[in-house]
């Protein structure tokens, strides 16, 4: 009793502090002056049209690096809460057998047709970061989606644990690598100058901004299937 | 107008994420909770950079060089959301496996049964 | 009088969107449930990406790849939901008369 009375009492005083929020909201009618700062230098110091990536990939690249620190602990922390010994679960002892069972025809044919379509479309949003929406970490999520795919329809299907480690630290450490690269060559962590401009909307363009995306990808990609490998049975 | 609904319903989300957090006692629906915190969070940052008839902040066909600064959206709310949301996911991950090892424990999801800690 | 079209069949895939929310809420068990989140929300995206294909004729060829992903991967992904429910023993409802996927499971001796 007293519990609903608090709660009803905490979503009373949040909803009055939201609705002032949203009484007292009005559009801005132009850019802040930082905003347009960013609008305008990104396009031309950087030679980037995706201003979002250029922001994250150069002017806040402290966050980005920050939060790829985030990511690996999540997963050392996961395989840390769910790698030791675990007792069976609560499911009774006859549907438990040595081999996991199949997956049905069905899964089994929408993923032969869907896995590469996935990838294929997980590789377009990642090269694609600097030219319109996309970047590392949406192209990473992608990657992992598939390789849940896979997991789903195929029971047997170990992924190399070791590779995936392996491979994922290694994008990282060239990550930070291509970062003081940029502190030594150019002007600063994670500029990316230090590989040519090129033109403008171009494929290869924006210096270096492709291949952090890629780094960044691979690196995503990695953890987020080591996180969901973890959580099999 | 159109970041006014926007607006109202990223708080909304927020209010029922927190509702929906508070009262039950199964673990994966406070769970879902937060995370329906997270995302209206998300909503509400996005909708506090829009510009009046500002458009999306990449140069393409929709949006020329020179009137970027005059109609672009704020950058820096999405790049911001953009991080959030991965970090959202991954504490999610941490939530569930934590949900899993406390299952295994007492065999049951309700949170009731957790005493130990409870004065 | 064409965008007059496009934004009806839109309305009507928000309406189907609805449905599939409230069929969600009302239904007695699981199965049920995924049976009226999927169906009516699949439908509910084609008519919405039809009625922007009218609005924008241009985005035609795009659009109808969105709509074929889409029916490629709600009914697979829902069926394999249904499957692992029946795998963990989810209870049906009361009055439920046949179960079609245990009978072929004693059938075939415990397999898939």
């Amino acid at each position: 009793m007293i519990w609903r009375l608090f709660v009803v009492v905490a979503i009373v005083s949040f909803a009055l502090v939201f609705a002032s929020l949203a009484i007292g909201y009005t559009e801005q009618q132009s850019l802040r002056p930082l905003a347009e700062s960013y609008v305008r230098l990104v396009p031309h110091a950087l030679g980037a049209p995706n201003v979002i990536t250029g922001i994250l990939l150069n002017y806040r690249g402290f966050d980005t690096l920050g939060e790829v620190a985030v990511l690996f602990m999540v997963a050392a922390s996961v395989g840390l809460v769910l790698g030791a010994g675990r007792s069976p679960r609560g499911v009774s002892t006859e549907d438990r057998s040595d081999e996991p069972r199949p997956s049905s025809e069905i899964v089994r044919s929408g993923t032969e047709i869907l896995v590469p379509l996935v990838s294929i479309f997980a590789a377009y949003i990642i090269m694609n970061g600097h030219l319109s929406a996309g970047g590392g970490f949406q192209g990473g999520a992608v990657i992992a989606s598939s390789v849940l795919l896979m997991l789903l329809a195929y029971p047997q299907y170990q992924p190399n644990l070791e590779f995936l480690s392996i491979t994922e630290s290694a994008a990282g450490v060239l990550f930070v690598l291509a970062g003081i690269a940029g502190l030594v060559l150019a002007g600063g962590f994670l500029d990316n100058r230090i590989l040519p401009l090129g033109q403008f909307g171009a494929f290869f363009s924006a210096g270096a901004i492709p291949l952090l995306s890629v780094l960044l990808g691979i690196k995503v990609g990695c953890e987020l299937s080591v996180i969901l490998e973890k959580f099999r049975p | 107008m159109i970041s006014s609904i926007v607006l109202i319903t990223g708080l909304l989300l927020i209010l029922i994420g927190l509702w929906g957090l508070l009262t039950h006692r199964n673990i994966l629906r406070i769970i879902i909770g937060f995370s329906l915190m997270g995302t209206g969070t998300h909503i509400v940052t996005v909708a506090i950079g829009y510009v009046r008839n500002g458009t999306a902040p990449i140069i393409d066909r929709a949006l020329d060089l020179s009137e970027a600064t005059a109609r672009a959206v704020d950058p820096i709310a999405s790049a911001l959301v953009v991080t959030a949301i991965v970090i959202g996911m991954a504490v999610t991950a941490v939530m569930l496996a934590f949900a899993i090892r406390l299952y295994d424990s007492k065999k049951t999801l309700s949170i009731d049964a957790f005493t130990e800690s409870k004065w | 009088m064409m965008e007059l079209i496009g934004s009806i069949l839109v309305l009507l895939g928000a309406i189907f969107h609805f449905s599939a929310g409230l069929g969600m809420l009302r239904m007695p068990d699981a199965y049920t449930r995924m049976q009226a989140g999927t169906k009516a929300s699949t439908l509910g995206n084609t008519l919405v990406l039809a009625g922007l294909a009218i609005h924008h004729p241009g985005w035609s060829l795009k659009l109808l790849i969105i709509v074929y992903f889409v029916l490629m991967t709600n009914p697979v992904s829902s069926h394999a939901l249904a499957r692992a429910a029946h795998g963990i023993r989810i209870p049906m409802a009361g009055d439920t008369g046949i179960d079609a996927l245990r009978d072929a499971r004693q059938k075939n001796g415990g397999g898939p």
